[in-house]
């Protein structure tokens, strides 16, 4: 890339350099000899919402651009990246769900069943772990994941840009966003992370009320606020509403031998079923709940915190010590769930 | 003038002639080839589905008898130390080139050889028993072949969700209600060496003596590496009952790996064999 701005700059200068020769030999016009100026690709600034935490380091590393994020945006919508062309990113990762969907288990090519339940996508930027075991700790390596993974896409990435080097649509963007038509493995998981990381959700009821934009809770979602402050907010915290630890909350077990949680990772046996507390915003849209959609509603999830959870040795400190389980009256859970609601941001998932 | 001329040409003739033969008989490189005998103890392992009568059963230290029906394991990152101490790197940063997958229901995956290595006494190699961590990316576009030949539908040596390469596989079976047993190893390691960041590293680095020195040259030595998967439940590090207690018959992630991990290529300090061992030595 500095190369190619190097040799871009020697050209410009030889060309700056014989132009008056030009001009005085023949009345050529300028455009014939310098080159056309590469298309603008303007950087897009992201906005930080208050009280969110700094931004994952990678993304100055990947700062999305205009066409980037164009690109990404495509790309994230391409079946072409699955080996029949039925499967893509958004498949499973759909906007009306806050990109995640309705199913218990991902599925994905032939209507395989994927180990777990599909993470919403959301917020990306400031997310110092992906997925449920944290597993990718940069955006830009998840990508490769489900086109290899057989329960998902079940390509390759060279499958992948062989199929996708024959649109045109694509050479044209891929020279856009960044400057020339060569399409790369790098450059289709920068892309797509470009994009999720505008996919920036902090315009819910609860931001507005926050932000004193003229919206008040109603006194259930103000009692629900108590309770969540109380009984949810020790894991649920900070503006994006879960502080990005893993933790075995005794939630039902996944029976499949590849399920070990964040254990999966680290190996250490403290972590063994621990899971990244999700984020609760948009958590409305994105039943089932759970590793592997083990609740259909808020409301069962509730109730089996407040009916007790499985124990483990490693069963999170704050369960153990109320007896391994969070006891909630059926007022309580009502208010929870309509304050929980109103992190919903309807613009985000395209309903408003 | 002239003449002397002449006495010089006829001088360098003979010399000329000496060195001709001399490179005639020693080549200044040759083969290496690798043997692999996969064996519990002394006994090459045969492969076999649950009910076989067949396949090779062993038994382990606390009693558990077992057999596979599936083995197979990556080799990469080849060294080869001479007398002298020189040590000859083997393609160590090509995959395609210096990386390959032991696969023992395929005979051919038993011999790998190693091409154009400089004529010489060796007394040691050194390899990795998986992939080391900066080639470890499942990248197709730097090593297609590698990538192809791990990835295979027969071979399915992607660990997909670590993006990275499975480092060994074992399908197989045990006590004599023949349970399944499924012991698959990888490194999880985010971040760059000696700054981990999280996660598994599985990759062990095997050190071997040549109990004789092979001499390349004129000859193109042949290395059998014996892999004792003996091993794996009575390894120098750990002791392992499968089933309960220490270790579940199925390990398909980071979880209770490196138990076997370091039964298989060694604890990293103290082990730097694990179950490897170099067998024989063929100069000719």
């Amino acid at each position: 890339m500095a190369a190619l701005l190097i040799y871009r700059l020697i050209e410009m200068k030889k060309a700056i350099a014989i132009l008056p020769i030009f001009l005085l030999l023949i009345s050529c016009s300028k455009e014939d000899i310098i080159e056309p100026a590469p298309e603008e690709n303007p950087e897009i600034s992201l906005t930080i919402p208050t009280g969110f935490p700094s931004l994952n380091s990678s993304v100055n590393g990947n700062k999305p651009t205009k066409f980037g994020v164009e690109l990404g945006e495509k790309l994230f919508h391409e079946k072409m990246f699955s080996a029949n062309n039925t499967v893509s990113c958004a498949s499973c990762h759909q906007q009306s769900n806050a990109f995640s969907d309705k199913n218990i288990q991902a599925i994905g090519i032939h209507d395989r069943v994927g180990l777990r339940n599909t993470p919403p996508i959301q917020n990306m930027a400031f997310m110092n772990f992906y997925n449920w075991d944290g597993n990718i700790l940069q955006l830009e390596k998840q990508p490769l994941v489900p086109i290899i993974t057989h329960e998902e896409m079940n390509s390759s990435i060279l499958e992948v840009i062989d199929k996708i080097s024959t649109v045109h649509e694509y050479k044209d963007l891929f020279k856009k966003a960044f400057g020339d038509e060569s399409i790369t493995s790098e450059r289709i998981y920068r892309s797509i992370a470009q994009y999720e990381y505008t996919l920036i959700s902090a315009n819910s009821k609860y931001d507005r009320v926050k932000r004193n934009e003229g919206e008040i809770f109603t006194e259930s979602e103000a009692r629900g606020y108590q309770v969540f402050k109380q009984k949810c907010a020790s894991c649920h915290s900070t503006e994006l509403f879960t502080d990005q630890s893993f933790r075995n909350v005794g939630f039902p077990i996944n029976p499949s031998i590849e399920e070990a949680g964040r254990a999966r990772i680290t190996g250490i046996p403290a972590d063994y079923m621990s899971f990244r507390v999700p984020s609760l915003r948009n958590v409305e849209y994105t039943a089932p709940y759970g590793s592997f959609g083990q609740f259909p509603t808020l409301k069962a999830v509730l109730d089996y915190f407040d009916n007790g959870v499985l124990y483990a040795d490693n069963l999170d400190p704050f369960l153990k010590e109320n007896g391994n389980r969070i006891p909630l009256t059926e007022q309580e859970k009502q208010d929870a769930i309509s304050f929980i609601k109103t992190l919903s941001d309807h613009t985000f998932v395209g309903k408003e | 003038m002239k003449n002397i001329k002449n006495y010089l040409l006829l001088s360098i003739l003979p010399l000329a002639l000496i060195s001709c033969s001399k490179n005639d008989s020693t080549p200044v490189a040759n083969n290496i080839t690798l043997h692999f005998n996969n064996t519990f103890k002394t006994t090459t392992i045969v492969l076999g589905d649950a009910a076989s009568s067949t396949a090779t059963v062993n038994t382990s230290a606390n009693g558990q008898v077992h057999h596979f029906s599936e083995l197979k394991y990556v080799i990469s990152n080849i060294r080869l130390i001479k007398a002298d101490g020189n040590e000859i790197p083997y393609n160590i940063n090509d995959l395609d080139k210096g990386a390959t997958v032991v696969n023992q229901s395929k005979p051919q995956t038993l011999d790998y050889v190693l091409s154009n290595i400089p004529a010489g006494e060796y007394k040691q190699i050194k390899f990795g028993l998986g992939v080391k961590q900066e080639l470890n990316t499942l990248d197709q576009t730097k090593f297609p072949k590698f990538y192809a030949e791990a990835g295979a539908n027969d071979t399915e040596m992607h660990w997909e969700w670590g993006t990275g390469y499975r480092f060994t596989k074992l399908e197989g079976f045990y006590d004599t209600d023949n349970k399944e047993m499924s012991i698959h190893t990888g490194s999880t390691i985010e971040g760059e060496e000696g700054a981990y960041t999280q996660g598994v590293d599985a990759y062990r680095e095997i050190i071997l003596d040549f109990p004789a020195h092979p001499i390349v040259g004129r000859n193109a030595p042949k290395i059998t590496i014996n892999a004792d998967f003996d091993k794996l439940l009575s390894g120098k590090t750990n002791t392992i009952t499968l089933g309960s207690g220490n270790a579940t018959p199925s390990v398909h992630t980071a979880a209770n790996m490196v138990l076997f991990v370091d039964n298989l290529g060694g604890n990293g300090s103290n082990d730097t064999s694990g179950m490897f061992s170099i067998s024989n030595v063929e100069n000719n």
